[in-house]
């Protein structure tokens, strides 16, 4: 008698799972992944005055992380007189003697007013973190 | 950064579907699970960068930000302020004002104008120079209009092998437009040009940090005025009807049909006519190309001083896939349609053909109304998947100058005139 329940239990169970199993196999639901603080805020519409002044307020900064090391500081503080560090962040991953001959351009074609020992250590940290061969982020 | 890249990777979603009940088990019976680990499911960023090789997405890689006057647009650098438009708003032919790229060469950059001040300027070698303020370039002069591509020169740079420096733009910093304006050519004929000028020179509202008489302090960009394409060149206050956006030149801004955009000052101030060729650095020595078939040359002849350049004019012939992106499968049998757009600055495209087969094979696209010379064109053609599998879609159109896409890639120094046969692949699906 047992057995017999055991059996009957076991066999309804296994009908049940093949249902599901056959439900499921249709569709896929229910599944919305982890928050990935990929959204952006809306910004509101701005006050305006029938006046001849056409304003649109301040433009937004999106500074980027930049990568740990010897020179960042004269990057963040020469480079970004003119543009931001995104200019580099933005880049491929360009090879030393490429970065360089930018580190140059800014300073001979665009007269960026970089003293030489500032400039070599820009070029360093440039070639040390923004190469093919050691870029991270 | 680190926060942002974390994605639901496969190990982590077969940890969820298991977290979920041993119901759920059955799912690897049939293969779902192997499924779900390739679905991203909105989760899974892309690179932060794209190289050593080419960018292989249809836009840059950065991430949507929103600016004043702006849909959010894909962040390329922000001071000076650079936008590239994302691929779906070009399933319209007129690109939305606030989904239009942007592009500015130098930081400070208009954050707001005073029309009680502004007015444009038509100085230099003439007998009567003028001055505008809005109002009287509205009513001083019948309004023009002309629909016109604005790409950036640039546009597309990321593709370049080996890549070059510069602006890692996508295929998105481009967009057409409904331009509305004041003929160029009535603005000098009023100042009366004298006789022995040769070139005329436009800057804009924006200035830079950098010393004075550097390109990194003035942005000036000047045209022979033999030139033709000045007789279609219109000093622009609106575009698709509506005020240009204050990222995009508002009040005014030049319009140079069939151009590349770095001729198209934004914030148009100063018209000046110029008894000697511009010998500044936006003329001299940035905005060249190789004076070769195509602008093409290579690192190595570049380097050895070979290459003779000259200033960068029209824009060569390109086309483009819109949709499908190739971000879903297709069902194979089902007829979908294949929609995207094409351009030349040489003048009306004629042609637009479609291959399913990456290039084998080419049949005829049908082209949708025509809005003049220097428009999008817009394209479609039916097709249907047959068998579920992994297909290349390529698409190349041909100008009324007999000019035709080609299927070989561009290179310069400054990453300009892109215009190889795109190419996509899309995935059908087994639809039983």
């Amino acid at each position: 008698m047992e057995k017999r329940w055991k059996m009957a239990l076991i066999t309804v169970g296994v009908a049940a799972a093949f249902a599901g199993g056959l439900l499921f196999a249709q569709m896929r639901s229910g599944s919305y992944g982890s928050t990935n603080g990929a959204s952006i805020g809306q910004g509101a519409a701005p006050e305006l005055t029938p006046d001849a002044k056409y304003d649109v307020g301040p433009y937004r900064s999106f500074t980027p992380e930049l990568a740990e090391g010897d020179g960042k500081l004269e990057v963040q503080s020469f480079c970004a007189t003119c543009h931001s560090t995104r200019y580099i962040t933005m880049q491929p991953p360009l090879p030393g003697a490429t970065w360089e001959a930018e580190v140059n351009k800014m300073m001979k074609v665009y007269g960026a007013p970089v003293p030489e020992a500032a400039a070599k250590k820009i070029t360093a940290y440039l070639q040390a973190h923004y190469a093919p061969e050691n870029r991270k982020e | 950064m680190e926060r942002m890249k974390r994605s639901l990777s496969r190990r982590n979603a077969l940890k969820l579907l298991g977290a979920t009940g041993g119901g759920l088990a059955l799912a690897s019976w049939t293969n779902w699970g192997r499924a779900l680990a390739q679905v991203p499911n909105g989760a899974k960023q892309l690179e932060s960068f794209t190289g050593p090789g080419a960018n292989p997405h249809w836009n840059s890689v950065g991430p949507y930000v929103t600016e004043p006057q702006k849909a959010p647009l894909i962040l390329v650098t922000d001071r000076p302020v650079q936008l590239e438009t994302p691929r779906n708003y070009f399933r319209t032919v007129f690109t939305p004002n606030e989904a239009f790229y942007v592009r500015w060469h130098l930081g400070e950059i208009p954050n707001g104008v005073d029309l009680a001040e502004w007015k444009l300027r038509v100085e230099g070698n003439v007998n009567k120079p003028l001055a505008f303020s809005l109002s009287e370039l509205m009513q001083k002069f019948k309004p023009a209009s002309v629909a016109a591509v604005n790409q950036c020169s640039g546009n597309s740079r990321s593709r370049l092998q080996p890549r070059v420096p510069g602006g890692q733009w996508g295929n998105g910093a481009m967009g057409n437009a409904m331009w509305t304006g004041v003929r160029l050519r009535e603005l000098l004929d009023a100042a009366r040009v004298k006789s022995g000028s040769v070139q005329v020179q436009f800057e804009g509202l924006d200035t830079g940090a950098g010393p004075k008489g550097m390109g990194s302090n003035r942005f000036l960009k000047s045209l022979d005025l033999t030139n033709a394409a000045l007789d279609e060149t219109i000093v622009a206050y609106l575009m698709n009807g509506e005020p240009l956006p204050m990222l995009n030149g508002f009040p005014a801004r030049l319009v140079v049909p069939g151009y590349f955009a770095t001729y198209w000052t934004k914030s148009l101030a100063w018209i000046r006519v110029l008894e000697a060729p511009d010998e500044n650095f936006w003329m001299k020595t940035a905005y060249r190309i190789p004076d070769t078939p195509r602008g093409t040359t290579t690192p190595e002849d570049m380097k050895a001083g070979k290459v003779k350049t000259v200033p960068i004019e029209r824009m060569p012939v390109r086309s483009f896939l819109v949709s499908p992106d190739g971000s879903s499968k297709i069902p194979v049998g089902l007829g979908v349609t294949l929609r995207g757009m094409a351009f030349s600055g040489y003048g009306k495209v004629v042609k637009v053909e479609v291959s399913d087969d990456g290039g084998s094979s080419w049949r005829a696209a049908e082209l949708g109304e025509d809005h003049g010379a220097y428009s999008f064109r817009s394209w479609e053609a039916p097709w249907t998947p047959k068998t579920p599998e992994k297909y290349s879609i390529t698409v190349r159109a041909t100008d009324e100058k007999g000019n035709v896409q080609p299927d070989e890639a561009v290179w310069n120094a400054g990453g300009y005139l892109w215009n190889k046969i795109e190419k996509q692949e899309l995935v059908a699906g087994k639809a039983n």
